[in-house]
């Protein structure tokens, strides 16, 4: 049994207080206190009471409790000690025990232990009903928690996706058509509890109370694969479904069904993206039909040239042994366009909700809403498809993929091209910023160590969707097909150019005159790649002439015409009998070009120019 | 949209329709022109039920033009017209107890499209159910759409494939209030085009069947 003791009131406390006060205030006394209490320890309260009421002091100095306390202390200390002495020694005082009486502890003993069995029964009872009480609580606890987990993790399903209650069940849409797709399908999925699992059982880590039920034909994962190959002999290897296995990146602390249901949605997507494609491939008219076959399409954007865009859908039940072939080429998927054909529809979906479109009158079919006005107002097909969306999805996808093939292709053409020739070199700055359909590439042709001087040739190539529009420095804009042969070609009769134009830059340099200059002769043998360019210069004394005619396949030919008074067998001449015709310039000679000393053209024609040079 | 000239060409002497259509298409061509594909311009006509006195029932009439797919003309003669939307013909059936489709009555010119840098020349053979009854052609200015302006180098146009048949200006542009100086319209088309078909319409009611 407790029994609750109330704390001491103010006044009660002060009365504690009161009584301990020592009232026994002589200094003599203090000192022979301590014998006097050994000897009569017990007579000294009696003392004490009596004079408590005579007299009352006030506490003269502050360490009078202290010495109080220190008093009494010794007090019980001086009777402890006889107590003790007297137990020990046995002298003065014995101790004897209290005499039982024998009659009593017969019966008592059954009585004792019913009576003990009885409290001990009450007491086991109460501690009972309190634990009853508190499991009963604590299997409440876990009842509710395991259902605010569910619940909470049907706040935080419904924070990211759509959910609707329909009768008893909780059904939700994954698909786009709040966003503006126009796809038939459903998209409802369907959320189920997961909460009936032995809380005894260890709870396994990827427990989670909520799961989703998706729409059978989207399980699994997919994507689009876009892909540029050579053109497949054998029409009968079409149709091959290409399965993969990427494994899906899963983000830290993600559950379960969010990644279900987005992988749901992208294979959603992807199946949207495709229909459009294969329904566009079989309406739209073009002059080579595409090939719709099971889940590719294939198309033509160049000659001998393949365009394949396949959906790869894999339900992740069984991995297909036909999946190996993939792994030989795995550069040969377009990532750039997979994405941009994801960004297509997603913008199709948004024109569908743009305020252009919406809001419309219920008659009205979808599109743009002066289409609306064409009938009232009498448009005539010019201004009708002005209005109209008049590309389609595959129609662009193949047009960003005719210009990603001519982009690298003149690339490779360009860096063939350079490390094939080293004199003159070839730079090539590519412009960082591009259209889908369009890129540019600045070409420079110089010689090295030269570039301040010879830097006539420059040109801009525009690359388009299926041109490549080259404007030269000199203003001259040249249109170049798809063929790569075109290129190569003209930059070949470039560089031939450049290396005539070098000698006049270079002669402006040295001081030699240029006599004569043509970019294309027509004298010499012909040129099967463009035509070959001719120079003449004379030194700056007249002495030397240089003569130099470079085709792009003939190469360059160097003649030096030298004054007639060098030449070793002068032809002998009625008419020119006088002595001064001998400090004319005479007979040609060529040089012997690949013998010449230096590194590059440029530097050999200027230690020429350098050594016709006489010094002063 | 420009200043738009529709006439009638008559059968040349001894030959078929069809034979002076190809003629025209010849010359066409020999001026340079490029087919462009083909055009049809129809017409129905309605009759206003509900007159209680004598008068003649009037006549609406609904007409549809290649040129302008999604519309839907509907003119009373020498009354107003409208342009409307596609749907207009299903409307027309909704009103079937107020206008009644003159099911024989219907005349449509079917023929090819030619241009000739800013000229639309349009040869169509004029047919009611089925049968040939003459020649449309309609020239049209693209590049101006004030008739005034334009008159006289579209009939000098014309007289260098029509010859003698070149018509003089449509009474559909001297009878606006404005007179020759006001923009065209698609209805002045229309008109002109009812007027040709009335007219043959007109002239074939003696010889030959007189199909109702």
């Amino acid at each position: 049994m407790e029994t609750y003791v109330p704390p001491l009131s103010m006044s009660q406390n002060l009365a504690k207080l009161a009584q301990r006060i020592d009232f026994d205030q002589s200094s003599d006394s203090d000192e022979e206190g301590p014998e006097r209490e050994s000897r009569e320890p017990w007579s000294k309260p009696e003392l004490e009471e009596d004079e408590g009421t005579v007299k009352f002091q006030p506490s003269l100095w502050p360490w009078d409790s202290v010495r109080n306390n220190l008093r009494s202390s010794l007090t019980e200390m001086c009777v402890l000690h006889d107590v003790l002495s007297v137990l020990k020694e046995k002298k003065y005082m014995a101790l004897d025990p209290v005499s039982q009486d024998p009659a009593m502890t017969k019966t008592p003993q059954v009585f004792q232990l019913i009576s003990k069995k009885k409290s001990l029964a009450t007491a086991a009872q109460l501690l009972l009903k309190g634990a009853e009480k508190l499991t009963k609580s604590l299997a409440e606890n876990q009842e509710q928690r395991r259902q605010r987990d569910f619940n909470s993790e049907l706040l935080r399903l419904r924070s990211q996706w759509k959910l609707r209650k329909v009768g008893d069940k909780i059904l939700g849409d994954l698909s786009y058509r709040s966003a503006g797709s126009l796809f038939p399908h459903h998209g409802t999925f369907e959320v189920i509890k997961n909460t009936d699992i032995d809380l005894d059982k260890k709870i396994p880590d990827d427990y989670c109370p909520l799961d989703v039920q998706i729409p059978s034909d989207l399980e699994g994962s997919a994507y689009i694969k876009v892909s540029i190959q050579k053109q497949s002999p054998d029409i009968g290897d079409l149709g091959t479904v290409n399965l993969f296995r990427r494994q899906p990146k899963a983000k830290p602390g993600s559950q379960m069904w969010h990644l279900k249901l987005e992988a749901a949605q992208n294979v959603l997507l992807c199946k949207e993206i495709f229909a459009q494609l294969s329904r566009e491939a079989v309406q739209i008219k073009s002059q080579i039909p595409h090939i719709v076959v099971k889940n590719q399409i294939i198309s033509q954007p160049f000659p001998g040239l393949q365009l394949s865009i396949s959906l790869c859908h894999s339900t992740g039940e069984k991995k297909n042994q036909r999946a190996s072939p993939d792994k030989s080429k795995p550069d040969d998927h377009l990532y750039v366009l997979e994405h941009n054909l994801h960004q297509l529809i997603r913008e199709f979906h948004k024109q569908t909700l743009s305020s252009v479109v919406m809001p419309h009158p219920a008659s009205a079919p979808f599109g743009h809403k002066r289409l609306r006005l064409a009938g009232p107002m009498a448009y005539d097909k010019a201004e009708i498809s002005s209005l109209q969306q008049s590309e389609g999805l595959l129609e662009k996808i193949i047009k960003q993929a005719k210009h990603i093939f001519l982009r690298s292709r003149t690339a490779r053409t360009i860096d063939s091209l350079a490390s094939r020739v080293e004199d003159p070199q070839i730079q090539a700055h590519w412009s960082n910023i591009n259209d889908v359909y369009e890129s540019s590439v600045k070409v420079l042709i110089t010689s090295q160590g030269y570039e301040q001087i010879c830097k006539s040739i420059q040109l801009q190539l525009n690359i388009g969707v299926e041109q490549i529009r080259v404007v030269h420095r000199d203003g001259r804009v040249i249109t170049l097909s798809h063929q790569e042969q075109e290129l190569q070609d003209f930059l070949l009769s470039q560089m031939s150019q450049h290396q005539v134009h070098a000698v006049q830059q270079l002669a402006k340099v040295m001081g030699w005159h240029v006599l004569s200059f043509s970019n294309h002769v027509g004298l010499g043998p012909i040129e099967s790649i463009g035509n070959a360019s001719a120079i003449t210069v004379a030194s700056s004394n007249g002495e030397y002439a240089i003569s130099v005619r470079n085709g792009p396949e003939s190469g360059c030919k160097v003649l030096v015409q030298f004054p007639r008074s060098q030449a070793k067998e002068l032809p002998r001449s009625d008419v020119v009998q006088d002595g001064k015709w001998i400090h004319l310039r005479g007979p040609y000679k060529e040089v012997h070009w690949g013998r010449m000393e230096g590194r590059n053209f440029v530097y050999k024609m200027e230690l020429l120019m350098a050594a016709l040079t006489p010094c002063p | 949209m420009g200043v738009t000239c529709v006439c009638q060409v008559p059968v040349a002497e001894g030959k078929s329709v069809q034979q002076t259509v190809d003629m025209l298409q010849k010359k066409l061509e020999q001026l340079g022109a490029i087919k462009q594909g083909n055009f049809w311009v129809d017409c129905e006509t309605y009759h206003a039920t509900g007159n209680a006195t004598g008068q003649p029932s009037k006549l609406l009439y609904v007409m549809h033009n290649s040129e302008t797919p999604l519309s839907c003309m509907a003119l009373f003669e020498g009354g107003p017209g409208l342009a409307a939307d596609a749907n207009f013909d299903v409307l027309m059936v909704k009103l079937k107890s107020h206008f009644q489709n003159a099911k024989g009555h219907k005349v449509e010119s079917r023929g090819t499209r030619y241009r000739y840098c800013d000229f639309l020349v349009k040869i169509g053979t004029v047919a009611m159910s089925s049968s040939a009854r003459g020649i449309s052609v309609e020239v049209e200015y693209c590049a101006c759409v004030i008739p005034g302006d334009c008159w006289n180098l579209m009939k000098e146009f014309m007289q260098s494939f029509l010859g003698s048949n070149t018509p003089e200006l449509p009474a559909a542009f001297t009878n606006k209030a404005e007179g020759l100086y006001s923009p065209v319209d698609c209805m002045d088309t229309m008109s002109q085009y009812l007027e040709l078909f009335s007219k043959v319409r007109k002239q074939q009611v003696l010889p030959g069947s007189g199909v109702r």
